[in-house]
């Protein structure tokens, strides 16, 4: 137990070090004209001729890797050479967070927009992208100017899409749907009769769900409040109105989330906390048929593609997981829709898009600048949809080809005609709230106590 | 301890000139004193004072006085945490020792299949406590793990169903047994070299007068290798209280947050809510803690005195 000590001490460290960063912000002069003045003076303490790129680290970092070595083929990437970093994917934010004020700040780094850049925004760390697209038109002009909003603070433009946009869907086995006489479903109530169908022909666990991590339960609230309250009700509460979580519809969709887990569509009460999405568990369920469903944003398309695949770098995975979907063997459908409740059977929630964010103290803007033209180049453009993510360029319809055209054509109609894009809440909200969110979702899963989410729920700061 | 010891040994030591011969000037002591009082002195200043603030790691922080005192103090979950310390702690104790103590008094021996095994059995001391979480998580996954794999024994109420991390009892339980796996090596070590010093007179001594195996175990053994088991459980109660990377990738503070212990919500305080003011209330209490427990227990054993076991030898 010697080395768990040393844990607690890593962890005084790093916060004193953290403080000291603090404390120079904090002696020349209070606010973000402070922060202002140390970001400008601390650029040439920056690294010399190297700018550091940051990315959530998961399956699709061989596209990152690709696009730092594109760049660093240029004449300015020659000069100043590109360094891709990752932080594995539940540590990110986290991390992020406690080295944006440091030295160690990245140049360019990966977030979701909105709620996920606003703190740094005000405290002066990031730098707005408007001269970049003055003095290059068409890194505003290739991107689709809805998703470019989604990461625009004020006036000012904040972050390049560089992977791609994310709606949360319900994927599902086909070999076990047909063989059990199940259709994909469309309303809630088909839903409803497909699981209690599935649970008749020994399906245990209609559902797979990743509990273990929290956020993956998350989702169902979100659809369902979208569905039955329509996406003002998150709207007016993000925009400090409590009591919206305590309305008659807020309560409604509580009660429908209770009907699918007392229907044992997740399995056994409370088996879900002993699954986690990040740990590679829920892919195998809906492979080896022990689930049918999974609800899950798009990013699910590669984990499931890549599930016990040994291939490395960029090559295709090669394992499991890859042969059931090239088999035809993966389904997905939109959020069943609620006749009757006030959302629209077509808004989607989700990750709008993830953006490259620049700090404001970046050492190398032309580098980063010449970085972010790759974005929406076709050769980027077709790697990132080589592993299912739906690019949001303008030149995105016309490259979509190849064996997995069907789900990207799909989600590029389903992102077209979407009438509300909702931002997952734990982005949306900011990030200090992230962690009671995810609670409060888990614990209604685990004892269904309508009053004591709303509650939690009403405890929110609302969003700065 | 270092001091303690050579204060002993001077004083024991025949020089009769009083204190002036023989002591090191405090000099020599300062290199030891900068690092620590650079790398824990000024941390814990540093925390005592965020303690008194509002911060969230970005900007600077803002006082706030004693608003995060109060808080911590009327936060349930925080209060209940120390309670699954000290429950963490005493489970950890009361399986390790014993397997360890057998363990090491075997592994002292001289058998002729004793190096292999040892050897296996020291495997675990060799891993990262990350990677054995990761392996176990994977182990203990509910429809792909040893639960499936072995339906008769974790089907039943004993194991909740084989899900393991959704019952507070199981979680700990698996708590407990990836901590026994980890660090059952370590202590066994300790016990090993403990037992290995044991001079080989006593057991022929004991041997002459009749005393078979186990008596011997108990008479000799077990009494001479009390420093030993004095240092092993001492190392595990402040290892215990600041548990932390098993929690993080097992359990995660969960079910509900039966398994939040201190460092671990310190930790949730810290980097996930990013309420540093609050955080740091926490680390200070369990650094206090921790202390308060090291010198009674340090007190109560007489492990400051360290008596010899093989006095009148």
């Amino acid at each position: 137990m010697v080395s768990s000590r040393k844990w607690l001490r890593r962890g005084t460290v790093t916060t004193a070090a953290a403080l000291a960063s603090g404390a120079v912000i904090a002696v020349l002069g209070a606010g973000a004209t402070g922060a202002h003045v140390t970001a400008t003076a601390a650029a040439s303490s920056r690294p010399a001729n190297e700018i550091q790129v940051l990315v959530y680290g998961d399956a699709q970092n061989s596209v990152e890797k690709f696009a730092v070595a594109q760049y660093n083929k240029t004449a300015e990437g020659h000069k100043v050479k590109a360094i891709l970093n990752t932080i594995p994917g539940a540590d990110y934010q986290t991390k992020l967070q406690t080295i944006m004020s440091t030295s160690a700040a990245p140049d360019v780094f990966f977030n979701w927009g909105g709620g996920s850049i606003e703190q740094f925004q005000k405290a002066g760390l990031l730098l707005p992208l408007n001269s970049f697209f003055q003095q290059n038109p068409k890194l505003k002009s290739s991107f689709l100017p809805s998703i470019l909003n989604a990461a625009k603070i004020g006036d000012n433009y904040y972050g390049i899409p560089m992977r791609g946009t994310q709606p949360v869907v319900l994927f599902y086995n086909k070999a076990v749907l047909s063989q059990d006489g199940v259709s994909p479903p469309t309303t809630w109530s088909s839903f409803l009769s497909d699981i209690a169908k599935l649970k008749a022909k020994g399906v245990a666990v209609p559902i797979a769900l990743g509990g273990g991590d929290q956020w993956p339960t998350l989702m169902w609230f979100e659809y369902l409040y979208d569905r039955i309250a329509g996406p003002n009700l998150v709207t007016d509460a993000l925009a400090g109105d409590k009591s919206a979580w305590n309305t008659s519809a807020s309560k409604q969709a509580l009660g429908y989330i209770a009907q699918l887990i007392r229907a044992g569509a997740f399995g056994p009460d409370k088996s879900w906390d002993s699954v986690k999405f990040t740990a590679g568990q829920t892919a195998p369920m809906v492979i080896n048929g022990i689930s049918a469903f999974e609800l899950m944003g798009s990013w699910d398309y590669s984990t499931i593609q890549s599930q016990g695949s040994t291939a490395t770098g960029t090559n295709p995975p090669n394992g499991p997981g890859a042969a059931f979907v090239s088999a035809g063997k993966l389904g997905w459908a939109a959020f069943p829709s609620i006749p009757g409740g006030k959302g629209n059977g077509n808004d989607l929630a989700g990750n709008t898009e993830n953006y490259y964010s620049v700090l404001a103290t970046t050492r190398y803007p032309q580098a980063v600048a010449d970085f972010l033209k790759i974005m929406y180049t076709p050769a980027f453009v077709k790697a990132e949809l080589a592993i299912g993510n739906l690019t949001t360029t303008t030149n995105t319809p016309s490259l979509i080809s190849g064996t997995d055209a069907g789900w990207l054509k799909w989600q590029y109609n389903l992102v077209n005609h979407a009438s509300h894009f909702q931002l997952s809440w734990d982005q949306a909200y900011p990030q200090t709230d992230s962690d009671t969110i995810h609670t409060a979702v888990a614990n209604y899963f685990d004892s269904l106590n309508s009053g004591q989410f709303i509650s939690t729920m009403e405890g929110l700061k609302p969003a700065a | 301890m270092t001091t303690t010891l050579t204060e002993g040994g001077l004083a024991g030591s025949k020089s009769s000139g009083g204190v002036k011969v023989g002591r090191p000037s405090f000099l020599w002591s300062l290199p030891a004193i900068t690092f620590f009082g650079l790398f824990a002195i000024v941390p814990l200043g540093v925390v005592v004072w965020l303690s008194l603030t509002s911060w969230d790691a970005i900007g600077s922080p803002h006082w706030v006085g004693i608003a995060n005192w109060k808080a911590m103090f009327s936060d349930p979950i925080f209060i209940k945490s120390f309670r699954i310390t000290a429950l963490l702690t005493a489970l950890g104790i009361v399986t390790q020792t014993p397997i360890s103590l057998l363990l090491g008094v075997w592994a002292a021996g001289y058998q002729r299949n004793r190096a292999i095994l040892a050897a296996l059995y020291f495997i675990p001391l060799l891993m990262s406590a990350a990677a054995i979480s990761i392996v176990w998580l994977s182990l203990l996954n509910p429809y792909f793990g040893l639960p499936r794999e072995e339906h008769w024994l974790f089907g039943g109420a004993l194991f909740n169903g084989g899900f393991l991390f959704s019952s507070p009892a199981t979680a700990i339980g698996v708590l407990t047994f990836v901590g026994m796996w980890q660090w059952t090596p370590f202590h066994t070590l300790i016990y090993q070299g403990g037992a290995r010093s044991i001079p080989e007179v006593l057991y022929q001594a004991a041997a002459i007068d009749g005393a078979g195996r186990v008596r011997q175990f108990f008479h000799i053994t077990l009494p001479q290798l009390r420093n030993t088991m004095i240092t092993s459980v001492v190392l595990m109660l402040v290892g215990g209280l600041t548990t932390f990377d098993s929690i993080l990738i097992l359990t995660q503070g969960q079910p509900d947050t039966s398994t939040t212990a201190t460092s671990y919500y310190m930790y949730e305080k810290a980097f996930q809510s990013f309420q540093f003011g609050n955080a740091s209330v926490i680390a200070v209490v369990l650094a206090a803690v921790t202390m308060v427990v090291s010198l009674i227990a340090v007190r109560v054993s007489g492990w400051d005195k360290m008596r010899s076991t093989q006095e009148g030898m």
